[in-house]
């Protein structure tokens, strides 16, 4: 044996064990995608106005405080857009009041006046900050929320750079509505002083606490209802209370929340407090002793217990008539922290496992059936050189695995279609070369020059044919979002992997039969 | 075996027809398509899909009625699957109400009227693993929570619960108690509080997608880009490799096959949806591949022979790559046809269109591609262009 043969031996038999060491055992290496395993695909959008929102209003507050700090009683704010608000109620005379109180509160506003108002206008790269950072915090809280879920590879992530698009990949996720409540409750906790009912209990209808104040509730109270219950958890009717518009504090302060179990092994909520939190509510809570502090969730009251003594940093317990499923999400959101802003579905793909697995089996007896059929057509046309073809077939496929594993490329349902089309076509570099040996034999030449010059004339069809394939699959790559990707990815290698199989390795097959056996008279093909 | 041992067809001569007749095909196919509207997956038009699967044959007509009833428009509802999975796909135009209640919880909470109404308490078909663990981490049957490690009492209970999932699996749906038996995880205790607890429902959702309209725009937009581009990836090539009429060859067969598998894709009433654009690619990319490999060969015959007209060239060029064309697009249509008939409803459309992709592609490698070069040739080539010189 020659050293070039020896040499191209070397390659392929280094190529193919590299790939076959990364493909085996299959079932551990090759990653299914969502479609064949099973789970959830999410594409949602940050509404990132809502944080403008909020961050204006803040500022707002602290623009109309600082004004009557410094003499100027009675402006008001309209918010027109996220980024924009009228100031109205200062009088021209006092605007250079308005450069020091903006410089040293709201730096990252611009004024400027109009007629009886000012109108205020947010910096463009500020707009920008704020957008990113509801993202950025967006994307903190989910991934904290999914993690408390026992995902084993959950994939979070922005859509692109700029977007305000989020895509949550969570494989093998089998509780969608879960999951969606999970990623986009708001949870916004509140602990308010219940001023109505005073000593315990609720009332059973508003009318009762309008007619306590006299048919009009002060500016500083609002009405709040809580959800009777009965034993399977279904709302059976409604309670009021007159609670406290100001919170005493809210979720922002809670160091922890866990699930837990109360005195009636009744699942509750656990939390502890920062130390901020802790400080505001101790002080709270002993000028209350006796009093009912509501607990408020999202607008719903939860619980309405009397206060007994000093609560400070070791906190708490959020009682309610929840399941044990409702306060371990309860737990997961207070921990995971509250979202920025509002978030909106804009795609929302659940498959079942069962779907996943009739997939599978589906692709893959397609898989083998086709090659079985393929194989046996060419031994039939090529006779013993179709087992050179044969072999090549089987390499493509080791190759075509080892490439998928070792780059952890999805398999989907489309890929495994990919992988069926490069099954007829990973032949057909093949079959361009046999043709061409075949017709070099019927000119008479012998089979060792038929070999060569069937090699190299056929090369430049194999790289054409396979180049435009290879243009469209790539295109599609980037085009292409989960599964339609598999199919692109699992095709590109393909070809690659056929041009390799059939050029490199069936001409070494060739070439050793030829070099073996001495002068070759007769090429079964 | 050889099948085309120095065959010497006139494929040239029968040009005149088969364009006519490929003209004909086309006009047909654009005609049908403009005619009407494409069937537009959800990924495209927006709205929501399921598939749902029930322990007994659903009255499909009577769901029909039921979901009209409760202000689910156009709903369309198919048989999905085999005999005896007893599964339907339905599809609605819309994703989301004004309220952003989805298609889909509707759509269950019709199904939940219709099918379970006996049916109370925890539903084994409808909630999923981590709803399992919950409720048995909330009863404790095998005291974890008193060692006070809650996370380890977390994962055993899930892996308890994930082994009576996995019972969906395989069958779609549990359907009877004795399915479910105690496992490595599964103590009889867990059981015996599922059991309790539990039950199961007539239906499960096997799959559910929703995408809003906004997005459906988009994906349209992106599809149609990546066949533009990879159209004029192709064609640099073509253009960069081959003189330009054979550019114009493949061009023309390329659309002739675009158009016509389209038609036929149409016609035969499958859904057009992202999966349809990869198959495209996949066709476009295969139609040049075959038209390339015989311009390949009247290359460099061309070369070889400066003496021989072209319509020689062409038909001997046709037939000595005659074999290669029929054992190639024989190889690649029984893989895909093994993909159509074994593959699945998932993706019985792709394969569809690249089943007749290869046919068509074929097809058009030979009496059209080589036929439009001879065209070209006789209407702008250099002998037209020599005639006209001596004229003037």
């Amino acid at each position: 044996m020659n050293r070039n043969l020896l040499w191209r031996g070397l390659v392929v038999v280094v190529v193919v064990s590299a790939c076959a060491f990364s493909a085996f055992p299959l079932a551990d290496s090759i990653n299914l995608g969502l479609d064949l395993r099973g789970g959830i695909h999410l594409l949602l959008e940050v509404l990132t106005d809502d944080a403008l929102r909020a961050e204006a209003q803040k500022d707002i507050d602290s623009l109309i405080q600082e004004l009557a700090e410094k003499g100027v009683e009675g402006t008001s704010a309209l918010t027109e857009t996220p980024t924009r608000f009228r100031l109205s109620g200062l009088p021209p005379d006092q605007d250079g009041l308005l450069p020091t109180i903006i410089e040293e509160n709201v730096p990252y506003w611009t004024w400027r006046r109009s007629g009886e108002e000012v109108i205020f206008e947010r910096r463009p790269d500020e707009v920008n900050t704020i957008r990113e950072q509801a993202i950025d915090q967006a994307l903190q809280t989910i991934r904290n929320r999914v993690d408390e879920f026992g995902v084993a590879e959950p994939v979070i992530q922005r859509q692109g750079l700029g977007s305000n698009r989020l895509v949550v990949q969570l494989p093998g996720v089998d509780d969608p509505e879960r999951v969606k409540n999970l990623i986009k409750n708001t949870a916004f906790l509140e602990f308010r002083l219940a001023v109505y009912p005073e000593s315990g209990g609720a009332a059973f209808d508003r009318e009762e606490i309008l007619n306590r104040y006299g048919g009009t509730l002060p500016e500083n109270l609002e009405i709040a209802a809580q959800d009777q219950r009965d034993d399977n958890g279904n709302v059976v009717g409604q309670v009021y209370y007159a609670l406290e518009r100001r919170p005493v504090i809210t979720g922002r302060d809670l160091k922890t929340a866990r699930a837990g179990l109360g005195q009636f092994q009744e699942p509750v909520v656990n939390f502890s407090l920062t130390h901020e939190g802790a400080q505001i509510f101790e002080t709270w809570t002993g000028a209350n002793i006796g009093r009912p502090l509501a607990i408020v969730l999202d607008g719903k009251v939860q619980s309405a217990p009397i206060i007994e003594g000093r609560i400070g940093e070791s906190g708490g317990v959020i009682r309610g008539s929840f399941t044990q499923q409702e306060v371990e999400d309860l737990a997961t959101v207070l921990r995971s922290g509250a979202l920025p802003a509002g978030i909106n579905y804009l795609q929302q793909q659940a498959v079942g496992p069962s779907l996943g697995q009739d997939s599978i089996d589906q692709g893959t007896r397609a898989f083998l059936f086709g090659i079985v059929l393929v194989i046996l057509a060419m031994l039939v046309v090529y006779k013993a050189s179709g087992i050179n073809a044969m072999v090549a077939l089987a390499l493509n496929f080791v190759l075509v695995f080892g490439v998928l594993a070792y780059f952890g490329a999805a398999l989907t349902l489309p890929g495994i279609a990919g992988l069926i089309l490069t099954i007829g076509m990973a032949v057909d570099a093949n079959v361009l070369v046999f043709e061409r040996i075949r017709e070099e034999l019927h000119n008479g030449r012998t089979v060792k020059a038929a070999v060569v010059s069937g090699f190299g004339k056929a090369w430049s069809s194999i790289l054409d044919a396979n180049l435009t394939t290879l243009i469209a699959a790539i295109f599609l790559i980037n085009f292409g979002t989960g599964a339609i990707r598999g199919f692109a990815v699992t095709l590109t290698v393909g070809i690659l992997a056929s041009v390799f199989t059939a050029v490199f390795n069936s001409r070494l097959l060739f070439d050793l039969l030829l070099s073996r056996s001495g002068r070759v008279e007769r090429l079964s093909i | 075996m050889e099948f085309f041992r120095n065959t010497s067809f006139d494929f040239m001569r029968a040009r005149r027809v088969c364009l006519t007749l490929s003209a004909v095909a086309v006009i047909a196919a654009l005609g049908y398509i403009f005619s009407r509207q494409l069937n537009l997956g959800i990924d495209f038009a927006g709205g929501t899909q399921m598939i749902v699967q029930f322990d007994e044959p659903p009255d499909v007509q009577e769901l029909r009625g039921l979901l009209q009833e409760a202000g689910i428009e156009n709903a369309s509802i198919q048989a999905f699957g085999e005999e005896g999975d007893n599964s339907i796909i339905l599809k609605t135009p819309v994703a989301d109400d004004e309220e952003q209640r989805s298609s889909a919880s509707r759509v269950e909470e019709v199904l939940e009227r219709r099918y379970n109404s006996d049916v109370s308490g925890f539903d084994l078909n409808r909630q999923g693993t981590e709803a399992l663990a919950s409720m048995l981490l909330g009863a404790d049957p095998d005291g974890m929570r008193a060692t006070g490690d809650d996370i380890g009492a977390r994962e055993h209970y899930r892996e308890a619960a994930a082994e009576v999932m996995a019972l969906r699996r395989t069958g779609g749906l549990i359907r009877d108690w004795s399915e479910i038996q105690p496992g490595e995880a599964l103590s009889p205790e867990a059981l015996a509080v599922i059991t309790d607890g539990a039950t199961f429902g007539h239906f499960a959702v096997q799959s559910s997608d929703s995408v809003l309209p906004q997005i459906g725009g988009e994906l349209r937009r992106k599809g149609l880009l990546a066949i533009a581009f990879s159209l004029a990836g192709i064609l640099t090539y073509i253009w960069f490799r081959f003189e330009l009429r054979f550019g114009i060859g493949a061009l023309v067969a390329l659309a002739h096959d675009v158009a016509v598998c389209l038609g036929l894709f149409a016609f035969a009433g499958y859904e057009f949806n992202l999966t349809t654009i990869a198959a495209f690619l996949t066709v476009i990319g295969y139609s040049v591949n075959d038209s390339v490999v015989v311009f390949d060969r009247v290359r460099e015959n061309l070369r070889r022979n400066r003496r021989e007209s072209l319509v020689a060239v062409l038909n001997r060029s046709l037939n000595q790559t005659l074999s290669r064309t029929a054992l190639t697009s024989g190889t690649t249509l029984l893989a895909v046809g093994c993909l159509f008939v074994l593959g699945g409803d998932v993706i019985r459309g792709f394969s569809f269109l690249l089943l007749v992709g290869v046919l068509v592609g074929t097809y058009s490698s030979i009496y059209v591609a080589s036929p439009i070069v001879l065209i070209w040739e006789t209407t702008f080539g250099r002998a037209r262009r020599e005639k006209r010189a001596a004229a003037a």
